[in-house]
């Protein structure tokens, strides 16, 4: 028998949809077309991962709460069932946005799914495995449960010389959990630390006082404890007088620039750079010349930075400096096809992410591309892990990788 | 007319468009209401006129992303609005807001495939269009998507319509009288003047079926035409905002 959830938690979490989002959800006309360009739907075939199914059970349980029967006769129940049906659906979701892009009436689907989430988590209906990264990240203030003061292991792994923790600087480089917890991405920030010294920049890290970006906290559907963690970063990041962040994450990067502002109701006092956008400018300025690579480079846009995130151009200038052969791949900028590896997808289906990145790489291979750059540690972690599952023969680099190593710093 | 006419015309003409107005008003007015009182939320995109303006006419009118998307489903839907578009048009003339002496100028061979031959291939283009769509629907259901019960009520109350309406042209009366007919819906408001006396029974269910159709869209999802413009334009200035 179905188990109700309480009327009255029932209503006031679905109340959760803001104008807009009851707006979008009343629009849709649910033609499928978002269905055809969605990377979780083209692999799993599963017609519970599809936007449009999602849209129509979120819709049914707002009704159930707000529709005119429910006005005149009273709500309808919400059953566990229900819940853990469209959690199903909710997390089955990179939260690329390309559904977005297709979506003929231009909703704003990764806002609306992740207010799912929101809803479903508190409704008390996510997924095992994304309870237990939202806990340990409660407990250790990063979604890999490890203890904050291995926040700079990646500097003593490297050999990295100089690793500034300041009082006051005018550039704080947030790592980011993926870069600094992953090894597969140590000489991301190797390359970026470099880099800022090479150029003499007055900068610093937050060390042990940086914390998650809250970015899986928003995807978890923890609103609450995201805001907790931004109010901390910006606190750490204005205590230092730091004028601009620079993050090589996309995730960290979306989440500062876009998220902290709606999260806090204010801007923060300092400028967001991600930092390809920095390292255009300082190729552009003459002030970085790297030696050109002469191998067939392609460039994968993380969804975060991209679609999500509006940086787009800044890579291509940037490896306009450092590369000359470069070569598009076929789904890219606004189309980007996702890797797969967003939106917690490794915690609810691994399976599905590594099926995701396979075809992004398959295209990769059919370019005959010798490296794989990227701006984004959850990027060059699907593609390592994608990589090694298809025994395929790729360089795949974070750009300020590429462009540390052109520059003779690693 | 005769008795059962003249009721029907009584019902149909003089007594429901009353109903007609309350109710779509009341639909409209829910709609909003429903709409507004949800959650604030955080601040969205700054609006940008003119970015605004580009997506809607982009995405709107020309549906630039069904066409990324799917030439075929593009086709028929821009056709289908196509279709829409000029069926409304056509009637505005009935309704006297356009005469047809405005084509005059185009000659009176494409004066007259404008006002008398041109809507013909439109209503059969029209009704083309919505079985292709319906049938998407059906063929993808619970593949691809899942339709609420509305979705198939609004095509299906369209198709009704767009049938009976067609089936004026194609079933006219035995006789018809040469002078211009005009029905009265709500005096000096809206009144339609036709230049043909429809076939009657096809007539008088037409007009009961479109008064169903203008209730039913507030309260369904044909209410897309005015919020897909709006969320078309917060699309646009999203863009804008994201320098994208």
């Amino acid at each position: 028998m179905a188990s109700e959830i309480n009327r009255t938690k029932a209503r006031e979490v679905l109340r959760k949809f803001t104008k807009p989002q009851v707006m979008e959800l009343d629009t849709c006309a649910h033609c499928a077309l978002c269905t055809d360009k969605c990377p979780a739907y083209a692999e799993s075939q599963e017609p519970n991962h599809a936007p449009g199914v999602r849209s129509t059970k979120a819709v049914r349980l707002y009704n159930k709460q707000f529709d005119l029967r429910a006005r005149f006769l009273g709500p309808r129940p919400v059953t566990e069932e229900e819940v853990a049906d469209l959690a199903d659906s909710a997390f089955h979701c990179t939260l690329c946005g390309r559904c977005m892009e297709t979506c003929p009436f231009g909703f704003q689907t990764h806002e609306l799914w992740s207010r799912v989430r929101e809803i479903v988590h508190d409704l008390g209906g996510s997924l095992p495995n994304v309870v237990m990264l939202e806990e340990m990240l409660k407990e250790s203030q990063n979604p890999y449960g490890l203890d904050s003061d291995m926040r700079l292991d990646w500097a003593d792994y490297t050999d990295l010389e100089e690793v500034p923790e300041k009082d006051e600087a005018e550039i704080a480089y947030f790592v980011g959990c993926t870069t600094a917890f992953k090894g597969v991405n140590h000489e991301v920030a190797f390359s970026t630390a470099s880099i800022l010294n090479q150029l003499g920049e007055d900068w610093t890290l937050l060390g042990e006082d940086e914390w998650c970006c809250g970015s899986p906290l928003l995807m978890a559907g923890d609103e609450h404890g995201a805001r907790e963690y931004a109010e901390h970063n910006v606190k750490a990041l204005e205590s230092r007088g730091v004028r601009k962040v620079i993050t090589g994450c996309a995730g960290c990067f979306r989440v500062f620039k876009w998220e902290y502002p709606k999260l806090l109701g204010r801007e923060p006092n300092f400028e967001v750079s991600h930092s390809v956008e920095f390292l255009r400018d300082k190729l552009a300025s003459g002030e970085l010349k790297p030696k050109p690579l002469n191998r067939k480079v392609t460039y994968h846009d993380p969804c975060e930075l991209s679609r999500l995130g509006g940086v787009i151009e800044a890579p291509r200038e940037a490896l306009k400096y450092i590369v000359g052969n470069f070569t598009e791949l076929p789904e890219h900028g606004m189309n980007v096809y996702c890797c797969g590896g967003g939106g917690l997808l490794q915690a609810a289906n691994n399976d599905l992410r590594l099926a995701i990145v396979k075809r992004r790489l398959d295209q990769v291979k059919k370019l005959g591309a010798e490296i794989l750059t990227s701006a984004c540690p959850a990027c060059k972690l699907a593609f390592v892990d994608g990589a090694r599952a298809l025994e395929m023969d790729i360089e795949v680099l974070d750009l300020l990788e590429l462009a540390a190593r052109q520059l003779g710093l690693i | 007319m005769n008795d059962t006419l003249t009721m029907l015309y009584s019902f149909f003409v003089e007594k429901l468009p009353y109903v007609t107005i309350v109710v779509f008003l009341i639909g409209v007015i829910l709609r909003l209401h429903r709409w507004l009182v949800a959650q604030e939320g955080p601040r969205g995109p700054r609006f940008n006129l003119f970015a605004a303006l580009k997506y809607i006419i982009l995405d709107v009118v020309f549906f630039r992303k069904t066409f990324n998307t799917d030439k075929v489903t593009w086709l028929t839907v821009f056709l289908f609005h196509i279709g829409a578009g000029g069926i409304l048009f056509g009637h505005m003339r009935g309704f006297k807001i356009w005469s047809a002496e405005m084509f005059s100028p185009l000659g009176y061979w494409l004066a007259e495939f404008m006002v008398h031959t041109l809507p013909v291939y439109m209503g059969w283009m029209f009704l083309a269009t919505q079985v292709v769509l319906l049938l998407r629907r059906g063929v993808l259901e619970r593949k691809k998507l899942q339709s609420m019960s509305n979705d198939y009520a609004a095509l299906v109350l369209l198709l009704i319509t767009s049938i009976l309406g067609q089936g004026m042209r194609v079933f006219p009366p035995k006789a018809i009288p040469p002078e211009t007919y005009s029905v009265v819906f709500i005096p000096r408001l809206i009144v339609l003047h036709l230049e043909k006396v429809p076939s009657h029974h096809w007539f008088f269910l037409h007009v009961l079926f479109t008064q169903l159709l203008v209730m039913y869209i507030p309260f369904s999802k044909l209410i897309h035409v005015i919020s897909g413009i709006l969320t078309s334009a917060i699309y646009g200035s999203r863009r804008r905002d994201y320098g994208i």
